[in-house]
């Protein structure tokens, strides 16, 4: 269970940093490499592992997301899928401990990994629901673009 | 007075100076929204009020907007009627109110009650922080409460027009 202060600072966490970096991330995907926006079932299923499932489970769906043989058609889901394997890999090997600083002193090795995992769960439900969010107008302006020139 | 207080008078006196920008975007929304849609803007309303941090209300504009095409119409009609000429004005619903509270309201508005002559709150210690997160968020309901009000107006009056012409 996560201490009041420590929810406090993953709040701030989540409006300063995450919510830019979420957006970035989805933008560049589809803005500068040309990416489609995530499609509807996949962003139904990742929320859908994000609001209820722990850390582990979300690591493993996002892995097993990212192995899958995509057909050529479907191949910026394992783009997306790679990305945000490595945003989160990053945040929870590094930037947890020595950038945000949210990490308990004098913990043993099992109870610091708990609370890294507890700490991810939450973050990365935070950066989820932001990228969602930003896929979903990206996704609406593609479909006007494609109205507009039919 | 006490320190509440001091945040409530400023955050206040700043609706004051946003109150136009407000009323615009409410004109924005009875235009695309109209009365029918009324919900759109009680959700939002009810999402401000609930919300504990400034990027839930963004993340469900977002939503709004991505879902629903009414929120990415833009205001119709002659440009030149309008009174302001933002970069954003020319978007659709969704983003012009999304671009307003993620920049101008933090970059102007909170920067001012934060600043030396006001309230002096810096952004580095963990209260500062948490205390500007509170205000930022006070900022964004006043703003939505403004633009709700101007949107009841703007469809009320639509509508007693469209009442009178029928009669």
């Amino acid at each position: 269970m996560l201490s009041p202060a420590l929810n406090q600072r993953l709040l701030d966490l989540s409006d300063n940093e995450l919510y830019n970096e979420a957006v970035a991330l989805i933008r560049r995907l589809v803005d500068k490499e040309g990416c489609s926006p995530l499609p509807t079932s996949q962003v139904i299923g990742l929320l859908n592992i994000a609001n209820a499932a722990s850390y582990s489970e979300l690591e493993r769906f996002i892995q097993h997301q990212r192995e899958r043989d995509w057909p050529a058609s479907k191949r910026d889901i394992k783009t997306f899928y790679t990305e945000l394997e490595q945003s989160f890999r990053e945040m929870r090997n590094r930037r947890i401990r020595s950038e945000f600083h949210l990490l308990s002193d004098g913990l043993s090795p099992v109870d610091a990994n708990r609370e890294v995992d507890e700490i991810m769960a939450m973050l990365a439900h935070e950066f989820i629901q932001h990228l969602v969010a930003e896929n979903g107008v990206l996704a609406a302006q593609k479909a006007d673009e494609r109205f507009k020139r039919k | 007075m006490n320190r509440e207080m001091q945040i409530i008078l400023e955050v206040n006196v700043q609706a004051e100076n946003f109150y136009d920008k407000a009323a615009q975007l409410g004109d924005h929304a009875a235009k695309v929204l109209g009365s029918r849609r009324r919900s759109q803007m009680t959700g939002l309303e009810n999402i401000a009020d609930s919300a504990l941090k400034k990027t839930d209300i963004f993340d469900y504009i977002k939503r709004q907007t991505g879902r629903f095409p009414f929120w990415r119409q833009s205001y119709p009609g002659d440009k030149s009627q309008r009174s302001s000429n933002n970069a954003a004005d020319d978007k659709g619903f969704g983003e012009r109110l999304l671009y307003y509270l993620e920049k101008d309201l933090d970059e102007i508005y909170l920067k001012e009650i934060c600043s030396k002559d006001r309230l002096n709150i810096g952004n580095t210690k963990e209260e500062e922080r948490y205390e500007r997160r509170r205000i930022s968020l006070l900022l964004i309901r006043q703003f939505i409460h403004q633009m709700v009000a101007a949107y009841e107006f703007q469809v009320s009056m639509s509508n007693s027009n469209n009442g009178k012409k029928g009669a």
